[in-house]
């Protein structure tokens, strides 16, 4: 993004606000701390690029992801690198998928509805507030009508409809499952977006997870961050964060970083993590601060990401168009479940190599059937979910006793599915099985996939069982904040990003008031 | 050494035409016998430069402005799979065209090999300031007159030329024009485009005369020898600086064991996908990046990480894993490639030691594998893969598990990487623009529907 006529702050000053982060968690929040005159300076581990450059390669593409090692354990390992993660001024939103269902609140209260789970220690209603104002702001699209939330509008209509989306809402009729145009955080309108300029209508380009280079697709490098650069904030690009200092009081004094190689120390009166949920714990688990709980690197949760692709008579070409343009928020709760929370279903666009690799690692292929199911790449189409997961202890995240370049440990994470989440992928599954042979898909190929990293430093009331209090506040360390995915209670079924905005709009206002 | 896979013969539609920038006060015409003695195998195309040959200077005579004037000319040819050959002057400009289109800056696409002979390098072309003034000095009136034409090519061959070759090397000095010529020795050798070339890792012949003088063997070792990382040199003993017409037929014979040992050892890609990657449908960046991943793997690659007893047995992994026709893409040697650089997927099972050393353990366990008949070599891969078993050399068997889950999802990565997989497969969406207007995307996406842009695809499946 364009940081010409940024100012800067000098390492000595000791600014009001450090936030470590720039993607969905520490965006929103720079920008609302630094309207309201405080001095900020976001630090990021990643560089800070120009869209424009960006290219569809996939092998390439991987420079806006966050590619240092992790290691992975458990019955189901998670997959990182370009699976979850981004590096960079705008962080995971450069290559996320841009799907923006919002939670209802039956998301934020599983336990009290089916007793199991985590309920958010957060008010509905006010969530809500925030969630419409990030989707106007960083300009939804979506459909007029939303089947599941009568009322509910968005800026722009919804992206157009692909081949996988046209299947999707075929088989979905023919099964007797409601479907509809999903929303999407990006712009189906040329949009003039405040302090940072056009932002060109979708062209339908389908590489979305490999960076949109005419920002279309909302980011926070082309939303709150040029509004946070024009109200003082200072965005600091490689600079990664692997110290934190207290003083006598046990209050965060300063944040120890290295630039170009050489460590050098940001003094400020109040911290905020916004790494995401792997960096923000490692980190605290490589200080040692804000662990009184025990509770860091706990309650490691991924979304059941299961898919279902069939085969058409026809060419449908699925790397045209934005990914994900049909959803279906039926089994949110469904009647005959025998597990707790639900999943969305979305239809799936996907590029060759991300394709070949869940076939290969989700459904074992290899030799001649690779190569031919590759062959058919182009009469695939598939649907997806995005499924609730259950907190539970044995799937956490520990740091190894290697270190990474920066002389941090690594961090290892453990993931293994439980009943719930075995559950829900066999309904999830059956169902999508369904919806995809309806349309006419043959030779159904079911691939196992997870996504997203949520939890890791929980939020809520009891100092015991969390790390941060409902406002985000650390509850050992009064000037220390938290705002990303790890703060999450729950996993909730709607995939996280435009949640995390919404938290941080709110963590934000939380900090002006205290 | 060892030898690349041999049994895949370069195949025949896969003729190549070599584009041919001739030397200083020569023109195309200096080529006509390296075309007449290669015409079996390879399109010899010469091209003469502006101020040169045939052709007036109103192109321009300097290099950037010749450069231009190459791109035009090969982009309207439109040949897909070629190469570019430059004699003294036209090496320069010959590697110039090459470093935009390996960058994809050129509208161009299909770039396999670089012949030098005697080859200008892209620094400053070491010359005796003596000769250039007495060369400058011939044209201070006009044009070069017939003994100025005798003395410079006595001055330039090893031994003395047949006589039609040197009626005609001198009626060309004599055409060529003043402007282009003070042009290249007051400027154009001048240059110093070294850091817009920077490194290229096409494969290249770089030949020169034993005999030469300036650029001679030593010089092309220490100033081409620098560009390309992958040289073959070859020297002919005795020989001066007008190879073309001094050694002839071993000229041509050497472009031919080059282009069939080395630079037309690829995969082929259809001639209507190689146009979509030249034309602006594609951002310049990912042109780039297709046209260095479709280079000949370097059969004399040497591994970095991995011992060539290791890189042998990844081949026959590979081989199973991803099975190719024709001439294979060697993935070996390119995941070889990404582990030097630590070119990791982000993650690795806990399982597992680090990347290098799994595929050390790994690849030591499997040594041999290629000596067993294919069904016995998927027994033991899919022994890998199997819940139950005893592992692979001291790699427990969930590791061995997690190291196959990896290197099977590195192996078809890298092959889907290629431009003639993608091409395979039907996949264009490399081809969706740049930014901006240029942000073509698509506009027909439903089932069935195609863009009159789009390239064929076979209907069978
Ligand atoms: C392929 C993919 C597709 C996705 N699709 C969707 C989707 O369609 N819908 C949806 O809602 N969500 C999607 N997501 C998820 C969503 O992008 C993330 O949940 C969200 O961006 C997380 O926000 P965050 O602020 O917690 O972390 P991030 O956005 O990841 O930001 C963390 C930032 O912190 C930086 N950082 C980390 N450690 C340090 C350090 N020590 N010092 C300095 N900087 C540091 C990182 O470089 C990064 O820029 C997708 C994710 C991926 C990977
Ligand atoms: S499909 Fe649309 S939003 Fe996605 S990258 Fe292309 S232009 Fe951007």
């Amino acid at each position: 993004m364009n940081l010409t006529g940024m100012r800067h702050y000098s390492d000595d000053e000791v600014v009001d606000v450090v936030v470590v982060g720039t993607g969905a968690g520490g965006a929103p929040l720079t920008a609302t701390l630094a309207a309201r005159g405080l001095s900020v300076v976001a630090l990021e581990a990643g560089p800070n690029f120009d869209p424009v450059d960006y290219t569809g390669d996939e092998t390439e593409a991987v420079e806006i992801n966050w590619m240092s090692e992790r290691i992975s354990g458990g019955a189901d390992p998670t997959a990182f690198g370009q699976n979850n993660s981004g590096r960079g001024v705008g962080g995971s939103m450069l290559h996320w998928g841009a799907f923006a269902p919002r939670p209802g609140e039956a998301d934020i209260r599983l336990k009290r509805d089916s007793g199991l789970g985590e309920d958010w220690d957060v008010d509905y209603e006010e969530l809500k507030g925030y969630l419409g104002q990030v989707e106007h702001f960083i300009g939804v699209s979506g459909p007029s009508d939303y089947p599941w939330d009568p009322g509910r509008s968005y800026r722009y209509p919804a992206p157009r409809r692909n081949a996988s989306s046209d299947m999707m809402i075929r088989g979905c009729q023919a099964v007797g499952i409601t479907a509809t145009d999903a929303p999407a955080a990006l712009v189906t309108h040329d949009h003039h977006q405040e302090e940072f300029g056009l932002r060109h209508a979708c062209a339908n380009c389908g590489n979305c997870h490999q960076g949109c280079r005419n920002s279309s697709k909302a980011g926070t490098d082309n939303t709150y961050l040029p509004l946070a650069v024009k109200a003082g904030a200072e965005i600091r690009a490689e600079s990664m964060v692997h110290g934190i200092e207290l003083d006598a009081r046990g209050r965060v004094s300063a944040v120890v970083y290295r630039k170009d190689g050489v460590d050098r120390r940001q003094r400020c009166a109040q911290l905020v993590l916004s790494a995401g949920g792997v960096e923000t714990p490692r980190l605290l688990l490589h200080t040692g601060i804000a662990n009184s709980s025990g509770q860091v690197g706990r309650n490691f949760m991924v979304h059941g990401a299961t898919q279902v692709w069939g085969r058409f008579d026809t060419d449908m070409r699925g790397h045209r168009g934005y990914p994900s343009s049909i959803i279906s928020e039926d089994m949110m709760r469904p009647n005959d479940a025998d597990f707790a929370g639900g999943y969305l279903i979305q239809s799936l666009g996907v590029m060759p190599l991300t394709y070949a690799t869940t076939l290969t690692r989700g459904a074992g292929l290899w030799g001649q059937a690779l190569v031919d199911a590759m062959d058919d790449y182009r009469y695939m189409a598939g649907v997806g979910i995005n499924g609730e997961c259950l907190p539970a202890d044995r799937n956490r995240l520990e740091l190894s006793d290697e270190l990474d370049e920066f002389g941090i440990p690594k961090a290892v994470i453990s993931f293994t599915a439980g009943p719930n989440e075995k559950a829900l992928d066999k309904h999830a599954t059956e169902r999508m099985s369904a919806i995809v042979e309806a349309a006419g898909g043959k030779d159904l190929q079911v691939l196992a996939r997870t996504a997203h990293t949520v939890g890791t430093a929980r939020m809520g009331a009891d100092r015991e069982r969390n790390v941060v209090d409902p406002d985000g506040r650390s509850h050992d360390v009064p000037n220390l904040w938290i705002s990303d995915n790890s703060t999450f209670a729950s996993s909730l079924i709607a995939n996280p990003a435009i949640t995390i905005m919404a938290m941080s709009l709110r963590t934000a206002d939380r900090m002006l008031a205290a | 050494m060892t030898s690349f896979i041999p049994e895949n013969p370069v195949p025949i539609e896969a003729r190549p035409t070599v584009f041919c920038l001739h030397a200083l006060g020569s023109s195309a015409r200096e080529f006509d016998g390296i075309a007449a003695r290669l015409a079996d195998d390879v399109d010899v195309v010469g091209l003469d430069l502006p101020g040169f040959g045939d052709l007036s200077a109103a192109d321009g005579v300097t290099v950037d402005e010749m450069v231009a004037y190459v791109v035009r000319r090969i982009r309207s040819h439109g040949a897909t799979r070629w190469m570019i050959l430059g004699h003294s002057m036209g090496g320069k400009i010959a590697s110039i065209v090459a470093s935009r289109v390996l960058s994809g800056d050129a509208p161009l696409f299909g770039l396999a090999g670089v012949v030098l002979l005697a080859g200008s390098p892209p620094v400053p072309e070491p010359m005796d300031e003596e000769r250039r003034e007495q060369m400058l000095a011939w044209t201070d009136e006009g044009g070069l007159d017939d003994d100025a034409a005798r003395e410079f090519v006595d001055a330039n061959t090893g031994s003395p030329l047949p006589d039609d070759e040197l009626r005609a090397a001198l009626t060309d000095l004599r055409r060529t024009s003043r402007e282009a010529w003070r042009a290249w020795l007051q400027r154009g050798s001048r240059e110093d485009w070294s850091e817009q070339v920077g490194t290229l890792d096409v494969p290249v012949l770089i030949v020169s005369g034993g005999a030469d003088g300036d650029l001679g063997p030593e010089n092309q070792q220490r100033l081409n020898g620098a560009v390309y990382t992958r040289p073959r040199f070859l020297t002919l003993d005795g020989a001066g600086h007008l190879l073309p017409l001094e050694r002839t037929d071993e000229v041509a014979e050497a472009i031919r064991a080059f282009w069939f040992g080395e630079a037309g050892r690829s995969p082929v890609i259809p001639t209507d996908w190689s146009r979509l990657v030249a034309s602006p449908r594609v951002q310049p960046r990912t042109r780039g990046i297709l046209a260095r991943r479709a280079l000949a793997d370097n059969p004399r690659y040497k591994p970095r990480v991995l011992s060539a007893r290791h890189i042998i047995t990844l081949r026959a992994v590979a081989a199973r894993v991803v099975p190719q026709q024709g001439v294979p893409i060697d993935l070996a040697t390119r995941i070889d490639g990404e582990l030097a650089d630590g070119k990791g997927d982000g993650w690795r099972s806990k399982e597992l030691p680090s990347d290098i050393e799994a595929y050390l353990i790994a690849l030591d366990a499997l040594d041999g594998l290629e000596n067993l008949a294919d069904a016995e070599q998927d027994d033991v891969l899919a022994s890998l893969a199997a819940d139950d078993g005893p592992g692979l050399g001291s790699m427990t068997q969930a590791a061995a598990n997690a190291w196959f889950e990896d290197v099977r999802a590195a192996l078809v990565r890298t092959w889907l990487a290629h431009p003639a997989t993608m091409a395979r497969i039907g996949f264009d969406g490399f081809a969706n623009g740049s930014s901006g207007r240029d942000l073509f995307g698509y506009q027909l996406l439903a089932a069935g529907e195609r863009e009159a842009w789009e390239p064929t695809l076979k209907e069978s499946k």
